[in-house]
């Protein structure tokens, strides 16, 4: 059993922490507050070489591993701005049309997610469709060499935005097919972005799919076996979600201490003090714990291995986890940390997020528990 | 224009242990960073063979764990790297530090500017370069916060000073000496840490590679005595902020002032 880290790794760690206080953390809290993530933004990501981390070099990625995406994740994390999600999914979506696609389906969707120009997308949640995903109602009829797809997506993060997206429909024989659908598509449409507690600039809109012809050659993995597409998509997906809450959590910790070393109470630091320091070291024990189980569940990803009821499992812990950090963080901070002033409020409401979106805490349980009890 | 760096890998941690015995810092095991200054210097080669075009290479002397800020160095862009290592050059001063630098510069050769970083984090003594410079009896300029190349074959730096700034011209070859404000470092993209880590060679040279007495390495080399090496702990007082008219403030600092007997 391995548990250090290698020095590529740990240089990546270093120039994803650089690149975050420098590119992004000075802009974090503008993009929370306007609601919108500035057009550059992404390209410079591209630039770093941090989307299609897991992407051979022949399609424009970088060729590295999941582990080593989750390590520069959770550095990017500690700025607790949206914009990591805009970097996950042109990574998670690249990663899923290189394992399920077609050499045309590569070549062509791949390389934009690689070097920013196109926002990928991934939407399956409708309006009555969240964690059911039997009740999809959106349709896809079959009309020559394309299919017609209709119906409305929900919380579609960079629906809005250029690119392509993974969108799912029944298709003639009621069963779910992926396709990959050009968001400048005649027939395609979108809401206004929903207002968010925390996440601003998410660009998180419903999409309006009337009549959008897709090619057939845009389906992606088998025909009617689009849960597989998905199910597959959502494992890895949890992984990254969860290195995102590791880096707020680590986050969390980080401004405690400088707050609660600077701060003077009866003529000593608050670090002094026996109460502070439990729950200081309490939220160290918490995170360490979840560092090194997100770590193993992404190498067990490289390894090849099935990581669905890991990856569940992972969300299971660490979400409830995370957020008591974040409490005790805030708790620390007293009323300053209840302030826009202070980063601790950012980052308390960026973390509430990750129990209800992609798919809740409860689910998670579920699908645990269901392979526990499995006959 | 062919550009060699000299970098140091210093510690990461202010507390570093060292042996009273030799009076030098034990590095062996302790996590190291690519000297901050030293990045500034990459990133000035690196800016002059982009828009000169030739060759950088970046000499290191330290233990086999240096062999990390080389690959920083080499995911940055720098072509080649050479390693200086092994037991004879260990515990070197400064002095026996800047004749292994020398040795190895005139092993790679053909150079037209030596680049270093002002001072390392650690040491701080800023003698490096400078003593580089004389062993290599070629021009030195120090503290530049800017660097152009001048009628084809001179250069011209901006020298900082501590009351202002003056302008040095030297005919090539030259070794010259970078501020931090000179730059702003580029950050490594996570192909190019790949591909120095999987890809690269760094080079390795020993005393016996590079020749010279062997007298004049490490600690045998070196004339300095340290007697102690510690962490000065800064004290941390009371903050008092005046408020109010500028003349009225003035006269109740001085009051405090001599109350304290600081005047």
């Amino acid at each position: 059993m391995e548990f250090n880290l290698s020095a590529e790794s740990k240089l990546m760690i270093k120039a994803a922490r650089d690149f975050a206080e420098q590119t992004i953390e000075p802009i974090a809290a503008k993009i929370d507050g306007d609601d919108a993530i500035p057009d550059d933004l992404l390209p410079k990501f591209a630039k770093a070489k941090m989307l299609g981390m897991m992407i051979p070099k022949e399609y424009g990625g970088t060729g590295s591993t999941a582990l080593n995406m989750i390590l520069i994740t959770e550095e990017l994390a500690k700025t607790a701005s949206a914009v990591y999600w805009s970097m996950a999914l042109n990574n998670s979506v690249a990663e899923t049309i290189c394992h399920w696609g077609s050499d045309d389906q590569k070549e062509l969707f791949i390389p934009p997610l690689c070097d920013g120009s196109n926002y990928a997308a991934m939407a399956f949640t409708e309006p009555a469709t969240g964690s059911d995903p039997a009740a999809i109602t959106s349709t896809a009829h079959s009309d020559d060499d394309y299919y017609v797809l209709n119906g409305t997506k929900r919380f579609i993060t960079n629906g809005q935005r250029k690119g392509y997206g993974i969108f799912y429909a029944k298709d003639e024989t009621e069963k779910v097919t992926a396709f990959v659908v050009d968001k400048s598509s005649d027939g395609y449409t979108c809401s206004k972005p929903w207002a968010l507690m925390g996440l601003g600039g998410q660009g998180l809109v419903d999409v309006f799919l009337k009549n959008v012809r897709v090619p057939k050659a845009n389906i992606l993995g088998e025909k009617g076996k689009g849960f597989n597409v998905l199910l597959r998509w959502i494992a890895g997906e949890r992984v990254q979600q969860m290195a995102f809450m590791l880096g707020m959590g680590q986050a969390c910790l980080e401004e405690s201490l400088k707050y609660a070393k600077e701060r003077i109470v009866k003529g000593r630091p608050m670090t002094h003090m026996q109460g502070f320091q439990w729950m200081l070291s309490e939220m160290h024990a918490s995170i360490e714990a979840c560092r090194w189980w997100t770590y193993r569940v992404a190498s067990k990803q490289d390894e090849g291995d099935e990581i669905q009821v890991d990856s569940a499992a992972l969300k299971l812990f660490i979400v409830p986890t995370i957020q008591e950090v974040a409490r005790k963080a805030l708790q620390i901070h007293g009323s300053y940390g209840y302030c826009k002033n202070y980063k601790i409020e950012r980052l308390y409401r960026t973390i509430a997020h990750a129990g209800v979106t992609g798919s809740s805490t409860e689910i998670q349980k579920t699908l645990v528990g269901s392979y526990l009890a499995r006959p | 224009m062919d550009i060699v760096i000299c970098i140091k890998e210093v510690p990461e941690t202010t507390e570093v242990p060292w042996d009273p015995e030799k009076g030098i810092l034990i590095r062996e095991g302790i996590p190291g960073i690519l000297n901050p200054n030293d990045k500034n210097a990459i990133e000035a080669a690196l800016q002059l063979t982009e828009k000169y075009g030739g060759v950088v290479t970046a000499i290191s002397m330290g233990p086999a764990q240096t062999d990390d800020a080389l690959r920083e160095a080499l995911s940055l862009g720098v072509d080649n790297a050479v390693l200086l290592t092994g037991r004879h050059l260990a515990g070197a001063d400064t002095l026996a530090t800047s004749y292994t630098l020398y040795l190895a510069v005139k092993k790679i050769g053909r150079f037209d500017i030596v680049l270093c970083g002002k001072e390392s984090a650690d040491g701080v003594t800023a003698q490096v370069g400078p003593q580089l410079a004389e062993f290599l009896d070629i021009p030195q300029l120090t503290y530049a916060t800017n660097i152009e190349i001048v009628k084809g074959n001179f250069v011209r730096i901006k020298q900082k000073l501590e009351d202002g700034f003056r302008e040095l011209e030297s005919p090539l070859p030259a070794l010259i000496t970078v501020e931090r404000e000179i730059n702003n470092p580029r950050i490594p993209p996570m192909d190019h840490i790949m591909e120095a880590y999987r890809d690269k060679q760094v080079m390795v040279w020993t005393a016996d590679d590079l020749g010279g007495q062997m007298e004049r390495f490490g600690l045998k080399g070196s004339p300095t005595q340290c007697l102690k090496v510690y962490t000065q702990r800064i004290k941390k007082g009371k903050m008092q902020i005046l408020e109010g008219d500028g003349s009225m403030v003035a006269k109740e600092l001085v009051q405090i002032l001599r109350k304290r007997n600081l005047t």
